[in-house]
């Protein structure tokens, strides 16, 4: 009886206890769900996820004719995380790893390579920085393929980083128009890359990373990233083989010269398209290179001289009806204004000349002479002609940063007697070079003034996001009469005046030269600004210029003497090669005639698309990442371009891109020379080949 | 003809509640491993959901291999049962596989077969083929160590293939025992123990051992006559000391530092939420983010991102707090309770000594599994890797639990034709 009893009891105990835990398993359950509920939650979201930042590509700034001005390329940091493989792959390969790793990077014995990582292990440590050094796609590839980091990130512990560098492949062309970056912010310091940044920039996606034990941060699976928007392209007016010709002739007259800098800008007459823009100035080892955007920023705005003189006739032709031929005597070249002595360049003087004579032999007596007499009165109306031609505000230029110019007016407490006279002569006022280019080509544009621009426009790929066009600034900035005299006066310059040197050839140039005296802590002295302001062919004017040299050493110091050969060996080079403005030739045989496309290699599966769209009839699938072709029986066969090896691939024929992508990625580092497609590299294809080597390549 | 018999005599509600588990656990295992960036169906045999249906399919197919036997072979067969798997486990030891710090793997054609899973049936079977033995009385000491040895020898062997969590399992039979009569005695001190552990990680040293020399001077004074029983007393405060000193050094110097984690970091979760106690605190995010009625199925983000480690295996219980909220979660309990419940009256109706003792070895473990499983996923108990009985992905696991309750339902079915009682 008490065994029954007992048994029952011990039974019941059993169900007991079962029960009592079921209970309090569900009473916890309901802790965790509804007592804490909130927290667990908030702890989730706290500790577990997190949204990081994924970085967008930077977008390319390409010239006119679409070569590449700057643009990224992908190199990678590779870091394990030692704690992932299981014990079988990582004592499998890690020897072989720390091997190819000490032979890869050549810096470190395999030894050191494989203590640390293993010791990183022990130490149950989640990120390791296998080297310092970023390597490119390439690389990246090969060494995905090396035991445990060839498991991925998931098993292998593989991490790879994107890093985006950024390359200027024509490295000095340009460069500081173009700018420069902060590569880990992805932001532009000055020039295009920084007025243009937020386009240029794309915008940084977000991905939901997980944190796991240690500290570290795994990217998660989940349906609610953000993927970066990469950022756009930017279009610019440069043409790179004039940029080439305007930078080459700016820096030899420099040399020539030894000036302190020089700055040349280069405008199609009726777009405003800035077409070249240089400026070089000298650094202390003496060599010039592009460190300041002398022709648009504010360093860059001076008293500009005689060019200015163009303003003053304007105002002149406008307000008067004098006629260039009427005469005025400039004396024996010293006048006195107030307490001031000012002075011709031809000793002695110009005596009794015409108003045309007073322009072409730049005569600042018979100028000033003339603004006093016609505006002595109302001063204010001279400077309202200034701003009808667009002088006294700033343009509103693409690029930030741009010089604000300085136009006194007579209610300024600086303005004095001599204010008049000093301004209709180019001092006493402020412009940037890129400013005094614009009323240069307002004239050459029939009085149409514009403000010139670099950026045409912005593409999203193939789509055209935001088109820029030049803003007019006055329909007209003078009456046809004065435009038919003053484009006169401009030619005579040229013709038989200051500039008569530069005369001569298939075409004419109008323009003006300019020299100022520099101002140096108040006073001036004997140290100049030259420059050289027009347009040419002058009967129909393509493009205007203007080119500065600051401070020439060397015996000349005259705008006509310094600046205008420059002006003059840019005009000629671009005459020479701008069909535009010859008589057309005859056709060029070209590789349309026999219906084939002039692309010899590049990306196997571009160039399939290519061949599609086009219909070009080709020979089965370039199954090959980087493809040559070969016409025979008139379809294309395709041959792999062999750049897994270690020799030096062959770019002849590839566009630029391609071939930069390229080679950089193989480590040369790549000078560009011209424009079009690959024709030469320095680096003969199939030669062996160090990382860090120089390749010239040339286009045509 | 003999199956259809057979049918009529099979408890059916344990069938059903066995049935409702695994398809609750396939679905869930899909859910632990579901993805939305890799789309794969459930039946893809390269996920966990997929080999869990092969899996179940095997178990379909021991289940007609367990009722078509004759029900005398286990009773019959039980001693070389287990003698086979105690060699399995010591071979094991010699050619098994390491995964994941424990030993406890042969690795055949491709799948893992883990020998220890399979012991916990043949010690049961063993233990009650030795209780069923001539009616053998539990009082007696010299029965009690053989019984003891019994499960003492697999547990043992378990704890040197390094899996602790399952070793810890073997107690549990403690309270087949109990139902056969052992004095309660054991389950006390067995309790107390544990108690004055846990109290030792939880309180100062020093403190501990003062209130226990405190509670047998009190014991004593009560009648400081009885010198007899004075002794017993000092004596069992002598071992509790002693308890109390080795826990640190086994803390320190025997148990293993993770496992040393996991019993400091269930003591204190928030000791280092990212580090020790990281398993627990995702796991409880994951079911506290539940709510009443769950996010939904597949809709779990803690599940989904891989969170919470060994999800569809020791951290099912999660998917199903996340997914399915408090409501799934009590429906699986009362689940798991019914059918343990169901065990045990399957078992005391049992006619013979070793049916009713295999009965009672089968639903302490089902039970010890359950409890532990959930206790840890929900905080209560430490985190001691073992799987949730036909719920957790895993061969091994589904179908050794599988054996475990159809041998008993085997057993039931001929009850009738058991004409030895107690």
């Amino acid at each position: 009886m008490s065994i029954k009893r007992s048994i029952v009891l011990r039974v019941r105990i059993a169900y007991l206890a079962m029960l009592l835990f079921a209970g309090s398993a569900i009473y916890q359950i309901l802790n965790v769900q509804f007592r804490d509920g909130e927290k667990w939650k908030a702890r989730g979201q706290e500790i577990g996820f997190k949204y990081q930042q994924v970085k967008a590509t930077r977008g390319n700034i390409y010239s006119d004719n679409s070569s590449l001005l700057a643009t990224s390329l992908p190199f990678y940091r590779v870091a394990l995380d030692p704690s992932i493989a299981d014990d079988q792959t990582f004592a499998k390969g890690l020897d072989s790893l720390a091997t190819n790793l000490s032979k890869f990077f050549g810096d470190r014995p395999a030894s050191y390579y494989k203590r640390s990582i293993n010791n990183s292990r022990q130490a149950g440590r989640k990120y390791l920085l296998l080297n310092s050094r970023d390597i490119n796609y390439q690389d990246k590839k090969l060494i995905s393929t090396w035991p445990i980091l060839r498991e991925g990130q998931m098993k292998g512990g593989a991490i790879f980083e994107k890093i985006d560098k950024r390359f200027n492949p024509f490295s000095y062309l340009g460069f500081r128009t173009i700018g420069n970056i902060d590569e880990e912010q992805n932001r532009g310091l000055v020039g295009l890359e920084y007025s243009f940044n937020t386009q240029l920039a794309g915008k940084n996606g977000e991905a939901l990373f997980q944190k796991i034990a240690g500290g570290s941060w795994k990217p998660a699976y989940s349906g609610t990233e953000i993927a970066p928007r990469h950022g756009w392209d930017i279009e610019t007016t440069i043409d790179v083989n004039l940029q080439d010709v305007a930078e080459s002739a700016l820096l030899k007259a420099l040399k020539e010269h030894n000036a302190d800098y020089g700055s040349l800008v280069l405008m199609e007459v009726q777009t405003g398209e800035i077409k070249a823009i240089s400026n070089l100035s000298k650094n202390p080892e003496g060599n010039y290179w592009e460190r300041y955007n002398y022709a648009v920023a504010s360093q860059g705005s001076t008293e500009p001289g005689s060019t200015f003189k163009l303003a003053s006739m304007i105002a002149l032709l406008e307000d008067s009806n004098i006629s260039p031929n009427d005469t005025i005597d400039t004396g024996n070249g010293e006048y006195q204004f107030y307490n001031l002595t000012m002075k011709d360049h031809k000793p002695g003087g110009f005596g009794k000349i015409t108003i045309q004579e007073v322009f072409e032999k730049s005569s600042n007596i018979g100028i000033a002479k003339l603004v006093t007499s016609h505006f002595g009165s109302n001063p204010e109306k001279f400077i309202r002609y200034i701003e009808k031609m667009g002088l006294t505000k700033p343009l509103g230029f693409q690029i930030i940063g741009e010089g604000y110019p300085y136009i006194k007016t007579p209610s300024d407490s600086t303005w004095t007697g001599v204010s008049l006279p000093w301004m209709s002569h180019g001092y006493e006022l402020k412009l940037t070079p890129l400013h005094m280019l614009s009323l240069y080509n307002a004239v050459a544009n029939n009085g149409k003034m514009i403000q010139p621009i670099i950026v045409k426009s912005v593409k999203n790929v193939d789509r055209t996001v935001e088109q820029y066009e030049a803003r007019v600034i006055n329909k007209s900035i003078c009456s046809e009469k004065t435009l038919k005299t003053i484009k006169t006066m401009l030619e005579g310059v040229v013709e038989r005046g200051t500039a008569q040197n530069i005369s001569g050839g298939h075409y004419k140039i109008a323009g003006k030269t300019g020299t100022a005296k520099k101002l140096k802590n108040g006073r001036y002295v004997n140290e100049y600004y030259t420059s050289f302001a027009g347009y040419f062919p002058a009967d129909k004017p393509k493009y205007s210029c203007i080119v500065v040299i600051d401070n020439p050493k060397r015996y000349r110091i005259y705008g006509s003497d310094v600046a205008a050969p420059v002006f003059k060996e840019i005009a000629d080079k671009i005459y020479a090669v701008d069909l535009e403005l010859h008589e057309p030739f005859t056709a060029q045989a070209s590789m349309e005639n026999q219906g084939f496309p002039l692309i010899r290699s590049g990306n196997g599966r571009e160039l399939q698309k290519i061949c599609d769209v086009l219909g070009v009839p080709y020979q089965s699938n370039p199954n090959v990442e980087w493809a040559r072709t070969k016409i025979e029986d008139n379809v294309i066969r395709w041959s792999e371009n062999d750049v897994d090896n270690i020799w030096a691939p062959n770019v002849e024929g590839m566009t630029l891109r391609d071939a930069i992508f390229l080679l950089e990625n193989k480590g040369l580092n790549v000078k560009v020379n011209g424009f079009g497609r690959v024709t030469k590299q320095s680096i003969r294809p199939g030669l062996k080949f160090n990382r860090g080597d120089e390749i010239l390549i040339e286009l045509s | 003809m003999k199956l259809q018999r057979q049918g009529q005599d099979l408890d059916w509600i344990t069938i059903l509640l066995y049935l409702s588990l695994i398809f609750l656990g396939w679905l869930n295992i899909y859910a632990a491993v579901y993805s939305e960036d890799v789309l794969h169906g459930i039946f893809d045999l390269s996920t966990d959901s997929g080999k869990q249906l092969v899996f179940i399919g095997v178990s379909f197919l021991i289940i007609i291999g367990i009722l078509t036997l004759d029900f005398k072979f286990y009773d019959s067969f039980a001693y070389l049962i287990y003698g086979l798997f105690i060699g399995f486990l010591i071979a094991v030891l010699v050619f098994g596989k390491e995964i994941a710090g424990s030993k406890s793997w042969f690795q055949i054609a491709g799948f893992g077969f883990q020998p220890s899973e399979f012991a916990k049936f043949a010690t049961v079977l063993a233990l009650a083929k030795f209780l069923g033995e001539g009616n053998r009385k539990l009082n007696d000491l010299k029965n009690q160590i053989r019984a003891f040895v019994l499960f003492l020898v697999p547990m043992v062997l378990t704890m040197f293939q390094g899996d602790w969590g399952t070793a810890t399992v073997y107690c549990v039979l403690i309270i087949v025992l109990y139902r056969e009569g052992i004095s309660p005695l054991y389950i006390l001190i067995g309790l107390l123990g544990i108690a004055i552990v846990v109290m030792t990680l939880l309180i100062n040293q020093t403190f501990l051992i003062i209130s226990i020399i405190v509670i047998i001077l009190l014991l004593i004074s009560i009648n400081p006559k009885n010198m007899k029983r004075a002794a017993v007393i000092v004596l069992a405060g002598l071992v509790g000391l002693g308890v109390v000193r080795s826990v640190d050094f086994i803390m320190t110097e025997v148990l293993k530092p993770h496992q040393q984690n996991r019993i400091m970091s269930m003591v204190n979760p928030n000791i280092d939420p990212l580090g020790i106690g990281w398993n627990v605190t995702q796991s409880k995010i994951a079911i506290g983010s539940g709510g009443i009625f769950g996010k939904g199925f597949l809709e779990g983000t803690q599940t989904k991102f891989d969170f919470v480690p060994a999800q569809s295996t020791d951290f099912i219980f999660c998917t199903v707090g996340e997914e399915q909220g408090w409501l799934g979660s009590i429906i699986l309990i009362i689940l798991f309770s019914s059918l343990i419940l169901r065990v045990i009256s399957v078992a005391e109706r049992q006619k013979s000594r070793f049916a009713r003792s295999y009965g009672y070895g089968a639903a302490s473990i089902i039970f010890f599994h359950f409890m532990v499983n959930i206790g840890m996923t929900i905080g209560l108990f430490p985190v001691i890797g073992i799987p949730l009985p036909f719920f957790s992905y895993g061969g091994s696991s589904l179908i050794s639990f599988t054996l475990l309750l159809f041998t008993l339902l085997k057993l039931d079915s001929h009850r009738t034709q058991v004409l030895e009682r107690l």
